[in-house]
Parts: structure tokens; C-alpha cells; sequence
């Protein structure tokens, strides 16, 4: 069988009653596209309690219909990658399994990506969410995200995307980096990045998997993710800025130590600032140290990435 | 690393191969054998013993070697320096050719007639069915110690079994192969299973009389065991997000010192309180430093696991379709 051209992925964990209108919609949106180009649509079953399963084989009597399923709930970033490891389309569109995308939009998203850009971003222009509970943190963090990557994408929450295939042949998502795939890319690819809005519906069916309980997780990948992006290729750099922080603040107290000596304090009087002076200057020394450590692993990396261009054999 | 075998001439065609890990207070291996070996001769299929043994357990071989010549389906393997059971297991298992492993101390825990339930667990498509000793005959004592290794084991892991310290289990090569394996955390492979994906079974099997008195260790045991605890947890919670355990306890110290800073900074500027004699100013920096210090270990996490995320495959597939 000829490779598709697009390839649909959706992760679903619990998500029984969406799978067939998902199917269908998706069918509906991509029967029309232009020039018969040929699809396939990739479900990936998460590790679901419920009747995922059953519905999923149900649809995938299309051929177009293809069925994944994990051992284990793996979360989303785990599941996302399978199914970009599976697809086999040269444009691969990810797709939220809770119907909040509208399928419908994925044509005009693969025809942005075919004015030249690697990566075509939706964003979801009037939102169908409780405004307190999801919509504001996404726009609080979407703002974040925004100022710490230096990626200037709207709305990172949005799992409707189209890839070029090269685009995601590069990515390996783990932990929870599906949230920050844009910043990602443009950080170890400089791909070119359009941004189109898209529809957005209210989750008819099954409950939502993430709650406010994800802030601290998120700013922990966020802290991630802004490392990668800007000393991703010289930790060193980012270690050693900290350190002359830690120097310069132990300089500080030494100074004062000094003066506080010069005009004649006691002994005693300067012993709190003396320690503040040691630990600060040993702050400085371990960072420094952390900073060759993480400078070593990085080059070691490197070296074996390169044995493995030069010499075969995945690394 | 060498391995001295000595093996029966049917033995490397048997889909079944019992893995004896002769590592702490082994009794007579011959017992093992007599005793072990003719429940699994009911199961329809044939059957080679192992006995992996470090180089300290070198004189307990000749027993069975005896065996072996007699015609016995067992073969001694020895390695050359002690591996832990770990090593030793997966060392048995990739110089066997069973498709199913059973592996057992070298001392008696479970009734030997228990065995076959476990192979049949894996026969019915269990990826590894791991021995729970139920009923218990030992005393209160070792009861209270195991009830509380696996409460806590349960508590901070999640997934786990009610039996982990039995050590009897059967599984697929494919657990052994797949399983991230090594060092002391032998006991936890069935933790270690489930989060590979594997899929786990438990199955009841009587407490052998010989294993029912109570044992009281040293406490640098109870000490190993804790820090194996808190080493799972580590591994099972954030291989893949170092910085959500470092940047928790770095980010609340650095917090705590940061603030506390702030509070002495406007005393200073803005009441004129000097800061050269108040103690509490070493007290933030001391949180701040080590606030710091966990975060940038956090970050030297991240960084390892980031360059090494694209070339690994984290899942597993349960089943797949055909590819149209």
C-alpha cells in the first residue's frame, strides 16, 4: 500500500463515547481533501479502563483506521511519540481525542504547512471552557511560556498541529513535553512556525485528564524546557552565570566585613558575615563544577552522536 | 566473564528452564532439585534446571553435577564474580533457551506444588505471575516486618505485589530482556514489570515450613532495604522528571531563604537594623545555597534525560494492528 500523505494521530485514554463521532468526523473532514490525497488516522489507546478498546476496533474496519495500543497508561508525551513513531504520512496532524478540535480544521492546517513552514499551530480563538479554572491559567500560561522560550506561540494548550514528517523525526517526548512541542522545535531545529485559529467545542462526553494540580509540573517542565531552549548547547554558560551571582553576593558581604572591621566592630560582630561570605563563595565553586559536569555529559553526547553519523548504528 | 556449565544432553531445547539463584543461606542444592523438579514434570512440556551461583558458592555444586551426569536436565553455572541476583538472573536467563523462566531462591520459600499454578498463569497470558506466600506460618514477627516492607512499598510506588521479599516467580524472557534490571533491586521486578509494561500476576502459594521461623536481621539491613525503598521511588516517579523532585525541595528552600533575605534586606535598608550580628541572615543563605544546589542537580538531570529522549523507545506496545 502507497505511503499516505497525512497521517492524524490521536491519543485516548478513557474516551469510549468520542471514539466513533472522533472516527467519523475525521473521515468527513478528510473524504474531500484536495486531489484525493490519500490519510490515515492513527488511534493510540493510552492504557484506558474503559471501552476504548472495543470502539476503536469498531472503526478501524477502514483500513485508513489504524489501532495502537500501549501496555500501560504512559500519559500523553508518551503516547504522542508511539504514534509519531508509527505514522507513516510525510504531514503528521495531532488531534485531542475529546472532539474539543474540530477535524475540520486540519485541511486548512495542511495547506499553511504547504506555503513552505514546518509546523502550522492552532490556536482556539473563542474558547468553550469554564473561564476561572482553565481558561485564564492557559492564558497566564501561555504568557509565561511565551517570555521564557522566546517562542511566540498563542496557545501552547492546543494539541491541533501539523508537522512536517522531518519535524517530528527529530522529537523524542517524554515526561509531559507534549505542552511545549513549538518551543521544542525551535529550539534544536529553528523550524519555521505558523499559528492559524481554529475551532474549538466543550467537551461533550468523559471528563477532563488534567486540573490546576498540574501548575507546579508544569512550571518544573517549564524550568525544563527554557534550559534546553537557551543553554541547551552551552549548560556551562547558564551554571557560570549563576556562580558569578553566588561570587558577586559573596563579594558583597566580604566588603562589608571589611568596612565593618575598618571602623572597628569586634571579632565576634563579623563571624555571621564571614559565614556568609564562605557559603555564598562555595555556592559559587559548586555551580561552577555542576555547570563542567553538565558541559561533560553534553560533549560525551555529542561525541557518541557523531560516532554514530560517521560509523551507522543508532545510537 | 566465564561460566563452568555442565549440562544434561536434552536440556538447551527445554521451553521451560528453572533459574536457581544461589546467592544467601543456600541449603543442599540437590534438596532444591529433589524437591522442586517433579511438581513442574506434570506440566506438559520439558524442563531444565539452573543453578546460577557466585564463585563464594563454588562447593555446593558437586551435588548436583552428580545429577547432571546421572542424566538429570540440570546444569551448574557459575560466574566469576559475585553479580547480585539481578545479574545473576538475567546472566542464567540470556544462556538458556526456555521461553518461560522460573526463577527461585536456593533455599525453601513456597511448597514446591505451587510452582506449576505459576507457569500456568504465564500460559494463560500472564507476562509474569510472581508467588505471594499465603497462607503464612511464620511468626508474628516476620508477618509484621513483610506487612510493613510492602505497606510502604505500596504506599510510595504504587503498583506492587502483596509478596514482594518471595522471590519465587515465573515471566516471559521478554521480561527479563525488556526490564531495566540491575543491582539490589532484583526483589522489586515486579514494580519494575509493571511500569515496563509488562502485565502482572499474583498467585497464592502455601509458605514451605522450612521458610516459618522468624528472622530478626541486622539493622543495616532494615537500613539497605529503606534505601532501596527510596531509590525505587526515585526511579519509578522521576527517571523522566528529575527536576519535579529536585525542584520541589530546591525551589521551597530557595523560597524560604529567598524570602527570608528580603525580610533582613528591608529591615536593613528601610529600619536600620544591622545585619552584621543576627545569625538568622546565615540561616537564609544556608536555605538559599542549598535551594540552589538541589535546583541546578535537578537541571543536570533534566539535561541527561533531554539528550538522551530522542534515540530511546519508552513504551510498549500491547498489540498493534497490521500495517495496511
Amino acid at each position: 500500500m502507497d505511503r499516505p500523505k497525512i497521517t492524524v494521530i490521536c491519543p485516548l485514554f478513557d474516551e469510549e463515547e468520542n471514539v466513533p463521532s472522533l472516527v467519523t468526523a475525521v473521515r468527513e473532514a478528510l473524504e474531500g481533501l484536495e486531489g484525493g490525497a490519500r490519510w490515515e488516522l492513527i488511534l493510540v489507546d493510552d492504557g484506558s479502563g474503559d471501552r476504548t478498546v472495543e470502539r476503536c476496533l469498531e472503526a478501524a474496519t477502514d483500513p485508513r483506521v489504524r489501532l495502537l495500543r500501549l501496555a500501560r497508561n504512559y500519559g500523553q508525551s508518551t503516547a504522542t511519540q508511539a504514534c509519531f513513531d508509527a505514522a507513516r504520512g510525510e504531514v503528521i496532524v495531532t488531534l485531542d481525542g475529546d472532539l474539543q478540535n474540530d477535524p475540520r480544521d486540519i485541511p486548512r492546517l495542511v495547506d499553511k504547512l504547504e506555503e513552505g513552514y514546518d509546523l502550522v499551530v492552532g490556536f482556539r480563538e473563542t474558547r468553550r471552557d469554564a473561564f476561572l479554572t482553565r481558561t485564564l491559567p492557559s492564558r497566564v500560561a501561555n504568557f509565561v511560556i511565551r517570555c521564557l522560550t522566546g517562542v511566540p506561540i498563542r496557545d501552547n494548550g492546543c494539541s491541533l498541529k501539523a508537522y512536517r514528517r522531518p519535524v517530528v523525526e527529530r522529537l523524542g517526548l517524554y515526561s509531559d513535553m507534549h505542552r511545549f512541542i513549538p518551543a521544542l522545535v525551535v529550539g534544536s531545529t529553528g523550524a519555521q512556525i505558523a499559528q492559524i485559529p481554529v475551532r474549538h467545542h466543550a467537551r461533550r462526553f468523559g471528563t477532563s485528564k488534567y486540573g490546576l494540580s498540574r501548575v507546579w509540573k508544569v512550571l518544573a517542565d517549564l524550568m525544563t524546557v527554557t534550559m534546553i531552549r537557551w543553554f541547551g548547547e552551552r549548560p556551562l554558560t547558564m551554571f557560570a552565570y549563576g556562580a558569578l551571582a553566588a561570587l558577586i553576593a559573596s563579594l558583597g558581604f566580604l566588603g562589608s566585613e571589611l568596612v565593618d572591621l575598618r571602623q572597628g566592630a569586634g571579632t565576634a560582630h563579623g563571624v555571621v558575615f564571614a559565614g556568609a561570605v564562605f557559603l555564598l563563595f562555595g555556592l559559587s565553586i559548586y555551580l561552577l563544577m555542576v555547570g563542567l559536569i553538565a558541559q561533560v555529559a553534553l560533549h560525551k553526547w555529542a561525541m557518541v552522536l557523531q560516532r554514530h553519523d560517521h560509523g551507522g548504528g543508532r545510537p | 566473564m566465564t561460566a563452568h556449565e555442565a549440562m544434561s544432553a536434552t536440556a538447551d531445547s527445554t521451553p521451560l528452564c528453572v533459574i536457581v539463584r544461589v546467592t544467601e543461606r543456600p541449603v543442599p542444592l540437590d534438596e532444591i532439585y529433589r524437591e522442586y523438579a517433579p511438581p513442574l514434570r506434570s506440566l506438559d512440556r520439558e524442563v531444565e534446571f539452573v543453578f546460577a551461583m557466585e564463585p563464594w558458592a563454588r562447593g555446593l555444586a558437586p551435588p548436583v553435577e552428580a545429577l547432571a551426569e546421572a542424566g538429570e536436565p540440570l546444569r551448574v553455572m557459575e560466574v566469576t564474580r559475585g553479580l547480585g541476583e539481578a545479574n545473576l538472573l538475567r546472566h542464567a536467563a540470556t544462556r538458556s533457551r526456555g521461553d518461560i523462566v522460573l526463577t527461585l531462591p536456593a533455599y525453601h520459600r513456597v511448597e514446591a506444588a505451587a510452582l506449576p499454578a505459576l507457569v500456568r498463569e504465564i500460559d494463560a497470558g500472564a507476562d509474569l505471575a510472581v508467588a505471594c506466600r499465603r497462607p503464612r506460618t511464620d511468626g508474628w514477627l516476620s508477618r509484621f516486618q513483610s506487612r510493613v516492607f510492602n505497606a510502604i512499598l505500596r504506599r510510595l510506588v504504587g503498583h506492587t505485589t502483596s509478596d514482594v521479599a518471595c522471590g519465587v516467580e515465573a515471566m516471559r524472557r521478554s521480561v527479563i530482556e525488556e526490564t531495566p534490571l540491575y543491582g539490589d533491586f532484583f526483589r522489586f521486578l515486579p514494580v519494575l514489570a509493571v511500569r515496563a509494561g509488562f502485565k502482572v500476576t499474583e498467585v497464592d502459594a502455601p509458605q514451605h515450613a522450612r521458610d516459618a521461623r522468624t528472622r530478626v536481621y541486622r539493622p543495616g539491613t532494615y537500613v539497605r532495604r529503606l534505601i532501596d525503598i527510596l531509590g525505587l521511588f526515585f526511579l519509578v516517579r522521576f527517571t523522566e522528571k528529575p527536576l519535579r523532585f529536585f525542584g520541589l525541595v530546591g525551589g521551597t528552600l530557595s523560597i524560604g531563604g529567598g524570602g527570608l533575605l528580603a525580610v533582613l534586606f528591608v529591615q536593613r535598608v528601610f529600619g536600620g537594623v544591622a545585619l552584621a550580628d543576627r545569625p538568622i541572615l546565615l540561616v537564609a543563605i544556608i536555605a538559599l545555597t542549598l535551594g540552589v544546589q538541589a535546583i541546578a542537580l535537578g537541571l543536570i538531570g533534566e539535561m541527561i534525560v533531554h539528550l538522551h529522549a530522542t534515540p530511546m523507545r519508552r513504551y510498549r506496545v500491547f498489540e498493534a494492528d497490521e500495517e495496511s
